[in-house]
């Protein structure tokens, strides 16, 4: 008994306290996970959130809550033909999302990879020996020949220029999937599908154990393996709970499309820099919307498709 | 006693000692911050068809952040600084009036200004009498190239296609559509939808193309207009031949501990 009331005490000593780190950790040690928060609770949260970041970074922070808008199911669309490999939308990502940007092994995050893909080639000489042999992706020849193998897709590419002639380039980020091999395999239910697309995480409820990275097929998960290298300058201040408020270490992240943005009507970050208009971002409850008219008239596919995670994300070519 | 006088002996000069450093600190600091600031200009589609310059619309937000490496616009602070209604369109009726907005581009063109006042006025002999041009093949104009050299050799349709067919006959600071009536430098899409119908079908429904803003069918957006993203002039360049004009791109991601470079993502399995 005694215990429990020394214990309430220091509690109410934590949460009296003027430094907003400590009494913020000590409140969030007792929040509960945030789809069972009542509004009350959220808003707590809230206020704490922005208290604590408004301190750490010297700036009016907003952590938003919004939740998700009725009649809205978010879809993607990424032309895979239009993609020059310019990486603008990583970067832009990385300046809307507040990914730690140290320069450390690990203390650089980013939620969108590039792959550079080979051009296959299609000989006719080749077309009737061999076997398949190696490793790589065979775009050409038949079952048994190599011809046509290429790489398996270059992430660290670094040319003078992009496009290069004999390359594709290939974004990925989280898929967003209708059934998130991530949410099933988390064991504390912390990343979850939102009702309006995206599968979010509540980071202060992460135990980081990595399951979600395993079970995900497309690498979109990414772990804190440090502590978050954030500049006061560079942090976006606009936030979102579930979203792109800043993450502590030993939590996983990833992409969310910019729920921040896209709860009020705008724009995912990567959509708007890219500067060939290969990513299409929309209602797909909309019939009117970009991504239904995409879905409607052109050729379409998803990755891996064959896992049966029914993406969100859908890449088309003209 | 003679203990404790060196003793403070050695914290009194430490003291001044840490005063003096601080102070030094504090006369660098307002040095640094009087360094003038050049003035951030970056490209948002390619380079040279619309440079926005970085301004904060408010404190610690700037209307555009660009990129330190190759000068691309990264992030957009406000998708709507700088524009204008985008006019009349056939096909997006549906839209709200003024939710379709675009960047004016008759101020990023250079020439604009000039091309109906210096030139193509009307003065002088060869307009006197007025004359149309006899036929479609014009007479290499060396000032007209060295002004703009990518009309050297126009390439665009494969050389089948001659300036009067986008340009105005007698309104040079215009473009030209189906009737011959004056379309503006701010609209190419109509122009340019002449020929290119299932891409202006495409942008209209904005398949093709960028728009950015509000992400709603009926939402406000900036729409960017043809000539933001193509060069009309330079469709197909050297050995790029065609597809989108080559950028430099931005910093590759962070190679995972302890790996010197990425030559391993170049090794064929199978040497061809």
């Amino acid at each position: 008994m005694l215990s429990v009331s020394a214990l309430m005490g220091s509690a109410a000593l934590m949460t009296m306290s003027d430094d907003a780190k400590a009494s913020t950790e000590w409140a969030e040690h007792f929040q509960k996970n945030y789809r069972l928060m009542t509004d009350e609770e959220k808003a707590e949260a809230r206020t704490r959130l922005e208290r604590r970041y408004s301190s750490e970074y010297g700036k009016k922070v907003a952590v938003d809550t919004t939740g998700p808008q009725p009649g809205v199911l978010m879809g993607y669309a990424l032309n895979v033909r239009k993609c020059i490999g310019c990486r603008r939308c990583v970067h832009a990502c990385v300046e809307e999302n507040n990914q730690s940007r140290g320069t450390r092994p690990g203390e650089k995050i980013e939620w969108i990879q590039v792959l550079r893909m080979e051009r296959g080639e299609f000989s006719k000489d080749k077309m009737n020996h061999g076997y398949p042999e190696g490793l790589g992706i065979q775009v050409g020849g038949n079952a048994y020949t190599p011809a046509g193998q290429v790489l398996e897709g270059q992430y660290h590419y670094n040319p003078e220029a992009v496009p290069e002639k004999d390359a594709t380039y290939m974004p990925i980020a989280c898929m967003q999937c209708e059934k998130p091999p991530c949410v099933k395999v988390c064991p504390v239910r912390t990343t979850y599908r939102e009702a309006d697309g995206p599968v979010v995480i509540d980071y202060n409820w992460c135990i980081g154990c990595k399951m979600c990275m395993n079970a995900c097929p497309y690498w979109a998960r990414r772990f804190n393996l440090t502590k978050p290298v954030l500049p006061k300058e560079e942090m976006n201040p606009v936030t979102h709970y579930l979203g792109n408020r800043p993450r502590m270490r030993g939590v996983v992240e990833k992409c969310h499309w910019c729920l921040q943005r896209t709860r009020h009507d705008r724009y995912p970050a990567c959509v708007e820099v890219c500067p060939v208009g290969a990513r299409k971002f929309g209602n797909l409850l909309d019939p009117e919307s970009e991504v239904s008219k995409i879905l409607e008239r052109k050729n379409v596919f998803r990755l891996k498709a064959e896992l049966n995670t029914f993406p969100k994300f859908f890449y088309f070519y003209d | 006693m003679r203990k404790l006088a060196i003793v403070t002996l050695v914290l009194g000069l430490c003291g001044g000692a840490f005063y003096a450093v601080s102070a030094a600190e504090k006369a660098a600091e307002p040095a640094k911050e009087a360094a003038p600031k050049a003035p951030v200009e970056c490209f948002e589609s390619r380079k040279g068809a619309s440079e926005i310059t970085q301004r904060d619309i408010k404190p610690g937000w700037p209307n555009v952040k660009c990129s330190p490496k190759t000068g691309a616009a990264l992030w957009y602070g406000d998708p709507y600084d700088g524009t204008v209604p985008m006019g009349k369109m056939p096909g997006l009726e549906n839209i709200p009036e003024g939710h379709a907005v675009i960047k004016p581009r008759t101020e990023k063109l250079a020439l604009m200004p000039m091309c109906g006042v210096s030139c193509h006025n009307g003065v002088g002999p060869a307009f006197n009498p007025p004359t149309l041009p006899k036929d479609k093949k014009p007479k290499p104009n060396p000032t007209m190239e060295a002004m703009v050299p990518d009309l050297a050799n126009l390439q665009h349709g494969r050389g089948r296609i001659w300036c009067m067919d986008c340009h105005h006959t007698t309104k040079r600071n215009m473009l030209v559509d189906h009737f011959g009536d004056p379309v503006s430098f701010d609209q190419p899409q109509l122009l340019c939808g002449k020929c290119h119908g299932d891409k202006l079908r495409d942008w209209r429904d904005g398949i093709h193309g960028k728009r950015i803003g509000s992400f709603a069918s009926t939402g406000k957006k900036r729409w960017f207009t043809c000539t933001e993203c193509h060069n009309p002039h330079n469709v197909q360049d050297g050995a790029r031949n065609r597809g989108f004009a080559q950028l430099q791109p931005e910093a590759s991601p962070q190679l995972p501990r302890g790996m010197k470079d990425a030559s391993h993502e170049k090794l064929h399995p199978i040497p061809h």
